[in-house]
């Protein structure tokens, strides 16, 4: 039988199309941007967009093919993209069913910093009251093991964990015993100022495998005007115990995070250079946060543009560091990368729909409270109890995890049923947060209209976007970071 | 759409820290009229009104503070907002069962976790 090959027509697209599900929105000037549920998305021009809504797109095009490729419209002899975008969304929120990751102990609130953006009630360092007691500890570890995550992180907080570090000592220890039966993934990490990281301390995070994560402002004038201890030179403390953790610990065993705060504004150049003559491979250009009572003032005094000013120069800064040869990650951009391009999205509890509280981390208080999140039990801290999910001589983990208080702030907040979210075509890349809108708005769900979180969110991906598709060489590196 | 024209020939009237005009619901749906309002609430307070056959009755209020500028530029936005989120209506009429569809399809087999 001689074969038949059949005329180019036959393999020609199908008269018509239909779209699959979107959402759209404008990016600049004419241009617009879609997404789809599972990240995808295409820039288009305006009268691109209403050709394909109107289905008259003509099928020759490049906004055509790209359409199709990335599953916004399908052809009546096709069901492959049903399958695909079906596979996709289930990869992507697949990590819900992980469930609780995250087990924060605020081991203490004693602090020997005053850093002015505290977020916490801290106290003076010979308070013991402040202080975690053993009982709740270890009441607490029995919660983490219900979690059905298979891998957990417990992080010791404050205050100034090392100051009760009999207590962090005594956590780790029954911990890894507690998993000699239940067989999780398990790592530890301390936030530290490190400036009490003695020999005995480094000796034993060594033993244990205990990771340590630090607060570096910026240059040592900039760190120690923001973050002041009793005889000065915080700074200098914290560097030499980034240093010895480094010795003892390896390179990689130790970060740091930055905060914004007005003085940062017009030195973020200097700031990025400091990690990299530290030798650090990334940084998170992050903005204040609106809790804690020192923080509400300087929150007021500079507003999203600001910071939004500050992060597009900061980045670009980094970007010309990348092309001369230096690897140095921005964390926050590197997220919202992994949100667009990975198929599994990003593990960033602060950036979850729904929202990352309780269900990816949750708070043990040195009291024995139990929060939704950390920035839940700052929002106490302030009066207000919304986020308190009960108390580990109180409630089991059922009574925890299905608490209304929970249960309604998970339903209510969720981005596909929100007001302007639930249209917003950056929402495959953003989260619910809960607790900020309930601290800025007194409401959970917050009116986005009014929200300085989602006019960032909006402004750092309009940014991203742009550079992803306009700058060859930034995307280039970007992608890198993925 | 019609809107009440002034003198200088501009397509709104900006009196007494508002702007008003109609919209045909014939040429947008009401949900998206109601949804661009909410948009652009931190910018001006869309008070809508009534329903006269196919007219829809609309006033932009906007802060004491704002000048005439201003508020002609919000109002501009207001209906390109408007004409998204006409678009946006009509994409999510269109594909609303294939959503439905697709997280049917995707969680079909879905093994819920063994308590821990």
């Amino acid at each position: 039988m001689h074969p038949v090959f059949q005329p180019r027509s036959a393999y020609a697209p199908r008269a018509g199309y239909c779209l699959l599900p979107l959402r759209l929105g404008h990016l600049d000037g004419n241009t617009y941007i879609v997404t789809n549920d599972v990240g995808e998305y295409v820039r288009l021009e305006r009268d691109e967009l209403v050709a394909f809504v109107e289905r008259r797109l003509a099928k020759d095009t490049n906004a055509y093919r790209t359409l199709k490729s990335r599953h916004f419209l399908y052809e009546d002899d096709s069901s492959v993209a049903f399958d695909l975008l079906a596979l996709k969304y289930r990869s992507r929120v697949d990590r819900i069913a992980e469930f609780t990751g995250l087990h924060i102990f605020v081991v203490t609130l004693r602090c020997d910093h005053s850093c002015q953006y505290c977020q916490v009630s801290r106290q003076s360092e010979d308070v013991t009251q402040y202080d975690m007691t053993e009982a709740h500890a270890d009441k607490a570890l029995d919660l983490v093991f219900r979690s059905p995550s298979e891998r957990i992180k417990i992080e010791f907080q404050g205050g100034e964990p090392l100051l009760n570090f009999p207590l962090v000592c005594r956590i780790v220890e029954r911990a890894q015993e507690l998993n000699q039966r239940h067989r999780r993934d398990l790592q530890f990490v301390i936030t530290s100022n490190l400036s009490r990281l003695s020999d005995d301390v480094l000796s034993f995070c060594h033993e244990h495998g205990v990771y340590l994560s630090t607060s570096l402002d910026g240059p040592a004038d900039l760190h120690d005007s923001q973050r002041p201890t009793r005889g000065g030179g915080s700074y200098q403390k914290t560097i030499d115990g980034i240093h010895r953790a480094r010795e003892v610990l390896g390179p990689d065993r130790v970060s740091a995070l930055m905060t914004t705060t007005p003085r940062s504004l017009h030195r973020v150049h200097e700031i990025i250079d400091e990690y990299v003559r530290l030798g650090f491979h990334g940084i998170f250009l992050r903005s204040l946060s609106p809790y804690g009572f020192a923080t509400r003032s300087l929150v007021k005094r500079y507003g999203v543009e600001d910071w939004l000013d500050f992060y597009k120069r900061g980045l670009s800064h980094i970007l010309r560091i990348n092309a001369g040869g230096y690897l140095l990650r921005e964390d926050y951009t590197t997220i919202l990368l992994q949100k667009i391009f990975s198929p599994l999205g990003s593990a960033y509890v602060d950036l979850q729909s729904p929202a990352g509280i309780g269900i990816g981390a949750l708070v043990y208080n040195y009291d024995g409270a139990v929060y939704a999140s950390d920035e839940g039990r700052m929002l106490a801290e302030m009066g207000d109890q919304t986020f308190r999910l009960g108390h580990v001589d109180q409630e089991d983990y059922e009574a925890l995890m299905t608490s209304e208080a929970l249960l309604s702030s998970l339903s209510d907040t969720m981005l596909e049923g929100s007001p302007m979210c639930a249209d917003c075509p950056f929402l495959p890349y953003c989260g619910a947060d809960p607790v900020f809108h309930r601290a800025t708005q007194g409401d959970a769900v917050g009116h986005k209209a009014f929200s300085s979180f989602c006019a960032k969110q909006m402004g750092v991906l309009r940014h991203l976007i742009g550079l992803l598709e306009t700058d060859a060489e930034a995307r280039d590196i970007l992608l890198r970071w993925v | 759409m019609k809107t009440t024209r002034a003198d200088t020939g501009a397509p709104f009237a900006f009196r007494d820290g508002r702007i008003a005009f109609t919209v045909d619901l014939r040429a947008y749906r009401l949900a998206a009229v109601q949804k661009a309002a909410y948009r652009m609430a931190a910018k001006c307070t869309a008070v809508i009104g009534q329903i006269d056959d196919h007219s829809l009755d609309v006033t932009l209020a906007f802060p004491p503070a704002t000048g005439e500028q201003a508020a002609l530029e919000v109002a501009r936005v207001f209906f390109q907002e408007l004409l998204d989120q006409e678009l946006r209506e009509k994409v999510g009429e269109e594909t609303v069962s294939l959503r439905t569809l697709i997280l049917a399809h995707a969680f079909s087999r879905a093994r819920i976790p063994p308590r821990g």
